[in-house]
């Protein structure tokens, strides 16, 4: 386990940075960012994986594998889903520039 | 978590934001998108790896069943679904934070070492406060997208919903919530579970709460919100469950969304606590109420726009009556007669000699799908060497960038789309104006109208234009519900109403 205060040093600084970062997208793409960013908010697949697996390993039982589970096909959905639509919509944008 | 895991942790994040970065500029931002989804797959297999579990098979089943889902998902669905699409994804990476936090709350899924460790080193209490965060924040985003999602896909009303006592109960369900995760600090066992389940249910009352109040305009701010709020709600499971990538994912995400809020709040001059607890924009008050003791000048404005009001009734039954004296020409007459004659000032006479032109698009172009036809109309101006640009209002439509997409998907350049800065000293300077479906972003009252909703919010200056072109539905008040003076001007505007689509199909073939 990390210590709390590295893991909130950690969200503050990504934050920061998301934050200046960020702010360099134009508004003309803010809905294929909105929607990049709703993918990558889908990043808890790492933990929901970690965990039902964990919980695997270790015989918690069923209820375990059924929440886990479920929270890796919701999340796989918001990763695949998110960044399938970003492609599509920023492929749109790309296409008159051929 | 080992060093070479933090490091692996911290590369993939720089990854992470260098894709981001490079999605503020069109020509990189596939590569961008594909740069950050690949920094997420490392992220997968690298859990998959120093966790230990590649071979539980069960993550693999529900891996696959949610890429299937989603790519189904991302796959069909269509350029127009997209507000409540974003919504609904969002949702469910809420909802996925909202179950790893419940885990970890019971104290499922560490391994034996992880156990050890928490015990040995006192980190309970902040494993227990951040796993029932998490469970909170990802649940008032599940419910609150869900709503959202929703209103936008008009399954639930657009108009904000206010309940009994609706204030008191949001505040009331909030304060729960944080009772019950901070409870959660101090207790263990039976009473964790009261805790869990308090939160859970608390959080997603008020996730109900406060999203079903607000009414289709906000959506941008309140989808900007929510798509912040997925990211904290990562980021806090990934603290209760230590996991650096997470919490540096989530953060940044949180970051984007929060921008994107603020960025929307200013475009509408509103602020977010209004939308969130003092309720959306009511409709203008009315005028009369207020002024019988102190001011003279808003009785006679009040009296002003009731007779607007009567003089914009007139003009639509006038209207309605002249398209359907047309439409009795059009029948009657076959093909024979030329029936555009005698209308000399029409919209499309004042299109064929125009030469700069700007095209307001907004919500309801979205609604009528009228975007192929705006290019059309593009496109038949530019043949006949007419510049053509597009203003967009931050807020035009449902989601931030809203017009862009639909434009981008009709064919538009985006090179012709301008930001409301950099365009709104032209007004003045162009031939006409087409505005397809947008009332509040162009409202002129938002600059006197003191004390309604709209007042201060910067708007496009299409009053400053010569000649301007309403095809509108009708010409009721856009949201905010402020009558807007651009229609009743006594010269040089046109107002073309119905059915965006057809209305401009009949422009196009009018332009001669």
């Amino acid at each position: 386990m990390i210590h709390p205060l590295i893991l909130i040093s950690v969200f503050i600084v990504c934050t920061v940075l998301g934050y200046f970062i960020i702010r360099n997208v134009p508004s003309l793409l803010h809905t294929p960012l909105m929607s990049g960013m709703n993918a990558l908010s889908g990043v808890t697949i790492v933990g929901a994986i970690g965990a039902t697996g964990l919980a695997f390993l270790s015989g918690s039982g069923p209820l375990a594998q059924i929440v886990g589970g479920l929270a890796i096909a919701l999340a796989a959905v918001n990763v695949f889903g998110g960044f399938g639509v970003t492609h599509r919509m920023l492929m749109m944008f790309n296409k008159k520039k051929k | 978590m080992s060093a070479i895991q933090i490091i692996i942790s911290a590369v993939l994040a720089v990854l992470v934001l260098a894709g981001i970065s490079m999605m503020s500029k069109v020509k990189t931002a596939v590569a961008g998108n594909l740069l950050s989804a690949l920094a997420m797959l490392c992220g997968v297999v690298a859990t998959l790896l120093f966790t230990g579990v590649v071979s539980v098979w069960t993550v693999y089943v529900a891996i696959l069943i949610g890429a299937l889902v989603g790519s189904l998902m991302a796959t069909r669905v269509q350029m127009i679904q997209m507000p409540q699409t974003v919504a609904l994804f969002n949702g469910l990476g809420g909802g996925a934070s909202a179950l790893v936090g419940i885990l970890s709350a019971l104290g499922i899924g560490f391994s034996e070492a992880q156990a050890h460790e928490i015990v040995l080193h006192g980190y309970g209490p902040f494993v227990q406060f951040t796993a029932l965060l998490a469970v909170a924040v990802g649940m008032v985003t599940l419910v609150g997208s869900l709503v959202a999602a929703g209103k936008l896909h008009r399954i639930l009303p657009q108009k904000p919903v206010v309940w009994k006592c609706h204030s008191l109960c949001t505040l009331l369900f909030l304060v729960l919530t944080l009772g019950f995760v901070i409870t959660g600090i101090f207790v263990s066992g039976a009473a964790m579970t009261v805790c869990l389940v308090g939160t859970l249910v608390a959080a997603s009352l008020f996730g109900l709460w406060f999203s079903v109040r607000v009414g289709g305009a906000d959506m941008p701010i309140t989808i900007s919100l929510l798509n912040s709020l997925s990211g904290v709600a990562g980021s806090i499971a990934g603290m209760a469950i230590s996991d650096v990538f997470l919490v540096a994912v989530g953060g940044i995400v949180g970051a984007s969304g929060l921008l994107l809020t603020q960025i929307m709040c200013r475009a509408m001059n509103r602020k977010l606590m209004s939308i969130l607890v003092g309720g959306t924009a009511k409709p203008a008050p009315k005028q009369p109420q207020t002024p019988v003791k102190e001011n003279e000048e808003l009785v006679k404005r009040a009296m002003d726009l009731e007779k607007k009001i009567k003089e914009l009734e007139a003009m639509v039954a006038d209207l309605e009556a002249r398209v359907q004296t047309l439409h009795g020409q059009l029948a009657g007459a076959a093909q024979a007669q030329p029936a555009a004659q005698e209308e000399k000032p029409t919209a499309a006479g004042v299109l064929s000699k125009a030469k700069d032109v700007i095209i307001v698009p907004g919500y309801g172009m979205a609604l009528a799908q009228a975007q192929h036809q705006v290019r059309q109309l593009a496109d038949k101006l530019e043949s006949r060497g007419v510049r053509v640009r597009y203003a967009i209002h931050p807020v035009a439509g449902r989601m931030p960038g809203h017009m862009n997409v639909l434009l981008a998907e009709a064919d538009v350049d985006y090179e012709k789309l301008y930001e409301m800065e950099a365009i709104n000293d032209d007004f003045k300077k162009v031939d006409a104006v087409v505005v397809i479906g947008a009332n509040d972003v162009l409202n002129p009252a938002a600059r006197e109208a003191v004390g309604t909703p709209i007042y201060g919010m910067p708007v496009l200056n299409v009053d400053e234009a010569p000649e301007v072109i309403v095809c509108n539905y009708d010409l009721k008040p856009g949201y905010a519900g402020v009558e807007n003076p651009i229609y009743t001007r006594e010269k040089g505007v046109y107002l073309e109403l119905g059915d965006a689509k057809e209305t401009l199909m009949r422009l196009i073939s009018g332009i001669a």
